[in-house]
């Protein structure tokens, strides 16, 4: 039982994820009035995922809006809304919804500023649940940053674990740029769901924030380096601890997706010259190969062994369970990775 | 003063199974009144359960066990 809890100091206040994040946007609503959550069962239900979790409760209907399913229509509206000067927080529910939706993505949400020539704003959190594992099919399950990080104009977060999850939120919330906040559902610590320890963690009461656009070292190492982001660090994490004496493996948590931290990549991996990444989105044109060429881009020489990438195979996600986890990045698979990636 | 925190009857059906879900403090911890010590399910509903007292928590149930609705899950001394 002890294990399930992270060892950190007794009395220090614990949080799934879900609650780090509702808590985020609730010391946000207190202290200002233009923010306000609009989607899909994000009032008395509590959004799914929980992300919203007590706040109608606090807030009432008249900023806790839920939506109908209308896409295009809820997220068209935080936009005029945050054009005019509010601070919206608009729940997609599955990211893999943004197909009914993507001309306000990234016709609107991402050019509004640079079309306007910098004179209007849109400070915008568009929130979404990624991610798979629990056998929810090939449109509830991908991951899909990589597909909103490619467009110019958006910033793109994915913490891994509560702490992150409320700093971020809240410097999300305060960015006056459109921010897609993803959080992935296995690190939201659902009691309904398997989960990882680490999707329950230290947050400290008061609001505090989590830098956009800065990675951090989640476990130091010296050996290799393995670079991920969302639930994966925590697989990578478990890995980490279970090689500790073997290999000294140092875990980059990215945080941020766009824009992506190249420098915390490329200090790592000037001190290991290996470098595994462990991404859930799809291996191509994605996540994986842009953190290999800003090492390429900078210095091959850098690299002692060719790079390893544990990432979703280029198919749907697998409704089966066990042909889901045959494309998911597993322990077991990061694990193969870096004893390959240290042979080389 | 202390105090026995029950698994709250959440369900009219009393042979439903609850599981302790999440427990956010451990055995030998101190707690404010109001504190939130866990998350329980009954039939994929889930609730938190808080300290009504200040102390120092027991743990008498493990997490992610099957629990019935009132049964004590835990002590505040």
């Amino acid at each position: 039982m002890s294990a399930t809890i992270s060892e950190t100091e007794a009395g220090t206040r614990r949080l799934t994820t879900a609650k780090a994040i509702s808590e985020a946007i609730a010391q946000e609503m207190r202290a200002n009035p233009e923010v306000f959550v609009m989607g899909e069962d994000v009032g008395p239900y509590g959004g799914i995922f929980g992300s919203t979790g007590g706040l109608f409760d606090e807030f009432g209907a008249s900023r806790i809006i839920d939506t109908p399913i209308s896409e295009t229509g809820f997220i068209g509206a935080g936009i005029g809304a945050a054009v005019e000067g509010m601070r919206p927080i608009v729940e997609l529910m599955f990211a893999d919804f943004f197909g009914v939706c993507m001309d306000q993505i990234y016709n609107h949400m991402a050019k509004i500023h640079y079309e306007s020539g910098g004179n209007v704003k849109v400070p915008l959190v568009l929130m979404m649940a990624a991610g798979g594992g629990y056998s929810d099919g090939a449109q509830h399950s991908q991951c899909l940053w990589g597909t909103f990080a490619h467009l110019p104009g958006l910033k793109v977060v994915a913490p891994s674990n509560p702490y992150d999850a409320k700093g971020l939120m809240i410097s999300a919330i305060r960015e006056d740029n459109p921010v897609l906040f993803i959080f992935h559902k296995g690190v939201m610590g659902l009691p309904w769901m398997a989960k990882n320890p680490r999707s329950i963690g230290p947050v400290p009461e008061e609001a505090y924030t989590v830098p956009i656009g800065k990675a951090a070292v989640a476990h130091k190492g010296s050996d290799v380096t393995v670079v991920s982001v969302s639930l994966s660090v925590q697989h990578c994490l478990d890995v980490a601890e279970a090689l500790e004496g073997k290999t000294s493996v140092e875990v980059v948590d990215l945080r941020t997706i766009a824009p992506l931290d190249r420098d915390a990549i490329l200090t790592s991996v000037r001190k290991t010259g290996r470098l595994v990444i462990v991404d859930e989105d799809y291996r191509s044109f994605g996540l994986s190969g842009e953190v290999v060429a800003t090492i390429t881009d900078t210095d091959p020489r850098l690299l002692k062994a060719p790079v390893q990438r544990v990432a979703y195979p280029d198919v749907p996600v697998p409704y089966a369970r066990v042909l889901e986890y045959a494309a998911l990045p597993t322990r077991e698979k990061i694990e193969a990775a870096i004893k390959a990636v240290m042979k080389g | 003063m202390s105090e026995t925190i029950s698994f709250p009857v959440m369900s009219k059906d009393e042979n439903a199974e609850g599981v302790l879900a999440t427990w956010f403090v451990k055995t030998g911890e101190r707690v404010k009144a109001h504190q939130v010590i866990a998350e329980v399910m009954v039939d994929k509903v889930s609730l938190d359960v808080e300290t009504p007292i200040d102390g120092i928590v027991t743990l008498l149930v493990e997490e992610e066990s099957s629990t019935r609705q009132g049964t004590p899950i835990a002590r505040i001394d």
